[in-house]
């Protein structure tokens, strides 16, 4: 039975393993000599944690804003973080070890350009630091703040649910803390493991007020990031870690928007339609291209970008035809006179299911595109337990979970 | 080659020949230690700890038989039984008098707190290299430099004292009886790890010892309630709640300060100052850097950390005050770690390399400790190698069973996240692939 199981964490393990180059490797060497190494055999335990569940695909380069130059996440939000503080005089950045270049180097360079009182450490304490930056806000000025890990966003929660979302509503627009913005790397890395991996864009989606953010690329992150910075409402940005140095795009160095509350089709199809953000973007596109070489299936890949408040608009066109009643109609660049149909959904998280966003979008397009729907709405997502230690390849969602996912929908 | 005294064996010998586990030493040092001090508790229970001190005693003598009889003779004139010595008086706030300024340390005592610094200044340097070999993966602090402070807290406390600390927990959990063994192997995330491989470096617990946990400051509370099911129970039992000087500016640690004050809870708030959190020295972060006078009402003792002696001392003085029904004190221990935050942190960009080089050629507690006994013939050189060699045994047999042991079976992904009595499906994913929940 251990043997059995051992033999499946194999097999389940070398599918998940993803590159092309790792499973050939093994293919050479002879498939049943793998199946029977045991789990922990050195090197080779060594070699399958270091494959990503994802292959970053970068966007083609930018031509309309500028020069570009090229970067990886965290440069991105680096020269992000650039371009406010030499815009804004009022703007400040500020948590835990951020003066040096911060524990992912997000902020390198900044406390010798714009001086200590601009750029500066807090102690350890993060119901303070939001506590603090919701005070910056309210009076006027631009207030950065960054949490260590999402993981470690739970003690500022009170400060964020009840007093940073609340203000203009409860003093009927006569204080705000809009030039609030947060900043946390989100999503699982690998080897995280329980705090150092969570996905909690969920718990905040339940609160109107404030703006949950999501990028998936440098190019993105910049034009997004300095998007919440301008936008009069707080927002909270999540940093996807595992893409700071795995991700590497042409960046352009001006400023520029990225509009919240879009979210963009990223390809076009006309069978399946697949809502992901942050990381897990890349995965569904690897399954679209996937599905079109393997099923000869056409997807269309969204990435949500904003998780609230969310571009319903553009998933229940996609989804389905004729959306009558939408509730939230953006004006968007995106907005197409042919609308694309496909009638099936799949939207894929890392985080837990149940009680996910992608809840929250399975349960509004059904509501709009019930008659067009060809089938239920699919949603591949974390288990519902805690981001575990080792198992972790096994609890993502990775591009396997979702390929099944739409041949079961496709067959529907 | 020395050999340990066979004669005085009634005062239970600590040094492990090689028919001896170490477990079995921790055992027949700590029950003589329980025995010594629980000397008043009912008798059936003193007549049974005799019964295992026995037992031990005669494992002893049945390992040692097989030496011959004239090099143990030799052996036995060598070394005086126990040593005076001054140890730093202590700062205090809100109190009288401190621990006392001399302690009193034995043979046997001396080489069990060697032994067990030993060990676990080893295990956190095996750890470091299977971290770099990727054998461990994920996020590793290590708490080499700081080993006196969890050696002087488990042998000034109770056995049956409660103890919970935060992530930098492999030291303290050595010191609370888990082996290294189930140490490595949970750092390597196998089965025979003591969470079972599934918490990892931060989240190890054992008897009494409530880990190991992630986030800082959280468990200062739960010390705080600990405690106080402790005094609910009238089991004169304390709990040593210990964070660090990052953690200690944090909301949640005042709160149980607070809390503990007002309800008078047999709780040791104990401060592990060593000097940097993560990267940030101690007087960028804190607007007062005398951790044991945070509280106003809550008295507090300034102890260094490195000296073995002082924080037993302390560690006995805090743990009868707390008995006593005081309420909750504060000890912040003056300690140092040599390694970086963490294994992804290299530690040299905050301080110098000969800040560390300083205290290591200083203060460092195991050569503190192999001084005061060589110089005052607790033991000999050669004893103390022996130990080493032993140690060092000890540790690369627990690193290869931690290598080599198996993964957690992938069914146990969905255990333990509910107690439940009948298992339920855990729904993720999608709806095909399902794990049972089982606890």
């Amino acid at each position: 039975m251990a043997v059995a199981a051992a033999i499946a964490c194999r097999l389940l393990r070398l599918r998940a393993a993803g590159a092309g180059g790792h499973w050939r490797r093994l293919r050479g060497a002879g498939l049943p000599r793998g199946f029977l190494q045991p789990a922990s055999a050195g090197e080779d335990a060594a070699q399958w944690r270091r494959v990503a569940h994802f292959t970053f695909q970068p966007d083609p380069e930018p031509l309309e804003y500028g020069q570009t130059q090229k970067m990886n996440l965290f440069q991105a939000v680096t020269s992000a973080l650039d371009n406010s503080l030499a815009k804004d005089p009022t703007a400040v950045i500020f948590g835990e070890d951020v003066a040096f270049g911060g524990v992912f180097r997000c902020t390198v360079g900044l406390r010798d350009k714009y001086g200590k009182d601009r750029v500066f450490n807090t102690p350890l304490c993060e119901q303070g630091i939001v506590g603090f930056g919701i005070g910056i806000a309210v009076t006027g000025a631009t207030a950065i703040a960054e949490i260590q890990f999402a993981d470690y966003i739970f003690p500022a929660f009170d400060q964020i649910v009840n007093e940073a979302a609340k203000y203009r509503y409860r003093s009927g627009d006569l204080f705000n803390c809009g030039s609030l913005t947060i900043r946390a790397p989100w999503g699982c890395v690998g080897h995280g493991a329980v705090y150092h991996s969570q996905s909690p864009e969920a718990f905040f989606a339940h609160c109107p007020g404030i703006k949950v953010v999501v990028p998936r690329s440098p190019f993105q992150a910049k034009g997004l990031l300095l998007s919440c910075i301008e936008d009069k409402n707080p927002c909270i940005f999540f940093e996807p870690k595992i893409l700071y140095r795995a991700a590497v795009e042409q960046v352009p160095v001006e400023p520029y928007n990225i509009p919240l509350s879009q979210a963009e089709v990223i390809q076009e199809g006309s069978d399946v339609t697949l809502v992901a953000w942050g990381t897990q973007v890349h995965v569904i596109r690897e399954v679209a291209s996937m599905a079109q070489e393997k099923l000869g299936v056409s997807c269309e890949v969204i990435d949500l970008r904003t998780i609230i408040p969310w571009d319903v608009d553009t998933v229940c066109k996609s989804a389905g035809l004729e959306t009558e009643n939408l509730k939230m109609l953006t004006l968007s660049s995106w907005e197409r006179q042919s609308v694309i149909k496909t009638g099936r959904l799949l939207v894929s998280h890392e985080a837990p299911l149940t009680g996910g966003f992608a809840s929250e979008i399975s349960s509004t397009v059904q509501e709009e595109c019930f008659l067009n729907l060809e089938a239920p709405i699919s949603r591949v997502c974390g288990y519902d337990t805690p981001f575990p230690h080792v198992f972790e390849p096994f609890y993502i969602p990775d591009k396997w979970k979702c390929y099944d996912a739409l041949r079961k929908m496709i067959n529907y | 080659m020395q050999r340990h005294d066979v004669a005085s064996v009634t005062n239970a010998p600590i040094v492990a020949p090689r028919a001896f586990s170490p477990r079995d030493t921790q055992k027949v040092g700590g029950v003589a230690l329980a025995v010594w001090v629980v000397g008043g508790c009912g008798c059936p229970v003193l007549h049974s700890m005799k019964k295992m001190l026995a037992a031990a005693v005669s494992r002893v003598l049945g390992g040692g038989a097989q030496k011959p009889a004239s090099r143990v003779l030799v052996a036995s004139c060598n070394y005086s039984n126990d040593a005076t010595f001054e140890i730093k008086k202590c700062d205090l706030h809100r109190l009288e008098e401190g621990p006392p300024v001399t302690a009193v340390l034995t043979r046997e005592d001396g080489l069990q707190y060697y032994r067990m610094m030993q060990t676990v200044r080893r295990m956190e340097l095996k750890a470091d290299q299977l971290y770099k070999q990727k054998f461990i993966r994920g996020f590793c602090h290590l708490c080499d430099g700081q080993e006196a402070c969890y050696v002087g807290l488990k042998a000034g406390a109770n056995p049956s004292d409660h103890a919970i600390t935060a992530y930098r927990a492999h030291g303290l959990c050595y010191a609370y009886g888990l082996s290294v063994q189930s140490i490595l192997a949970e750092l390597t995330g196998r089965r025979g790890g003591c969470a079972k491989g599934k918490g990892g470096s931060m989240h190890m617990y054992g008897r009494n010892f409530y880990g190991g946990n992630g986030i800082v400051g959280a468990q200062v509370p739960l010390g705080a309630g600990v405690a106080l099911a402790c005094k609910y129970k009238g089991s004169n039992e304390v709990c040593l709640t210990l964070y660090g000087d990052g953690a200690a500016n944090q909301g949640q640690i005042f709160e149980a300060y607070n809390m503990a004050a007002l309800w008078k809870l047999p709780c040791i708030f104990i401060c592990e100052n060593n000097r940097y959190g993560m990267g940030t020295a101690i007087e960028r972060a804190s607007a007062s850097t005398d951790y044991y006078k945070r509280v106003n009402f809550i008295p507090g003792l300034r102890v260094d950390g490195m000296d073995v002696l002082c924080v037993r001392e302390a560690a006995k003085f805090a743990a009868d005050y707390c008995r006593s029904g005081k309420g909750p004190i504060v000890m912040e221990l003056q300690t140092y770690r040599y390694h970086g935050h963490s294994m992804s942190d290299p530690g040299i960009s905050y301080r110098t390399r000969e800040e560390i080089q300083n205290i290591r050629s200083k203060s460092d507690p195991i050569m503190l400790l192999k001084d005061k006994m060589l110089n005052n013939k607790l033991s000999s050189i050669e004893e103390l190698k022996e130990i080493d060699v032993g140690v060092r045994k000890e540790i690369d047999d627990a690193a290869q069973f931690a290598t080599t042991d198996p993964e957690p079976p992938l069914e146990e992904l969905g255990h333990h996240v509910y107690n439940n009595n009948l298992p339920f499906e855990v729904r993720g994913t999608n709806q095909w692939i399902k794990f049972k929940s089982i606890s």
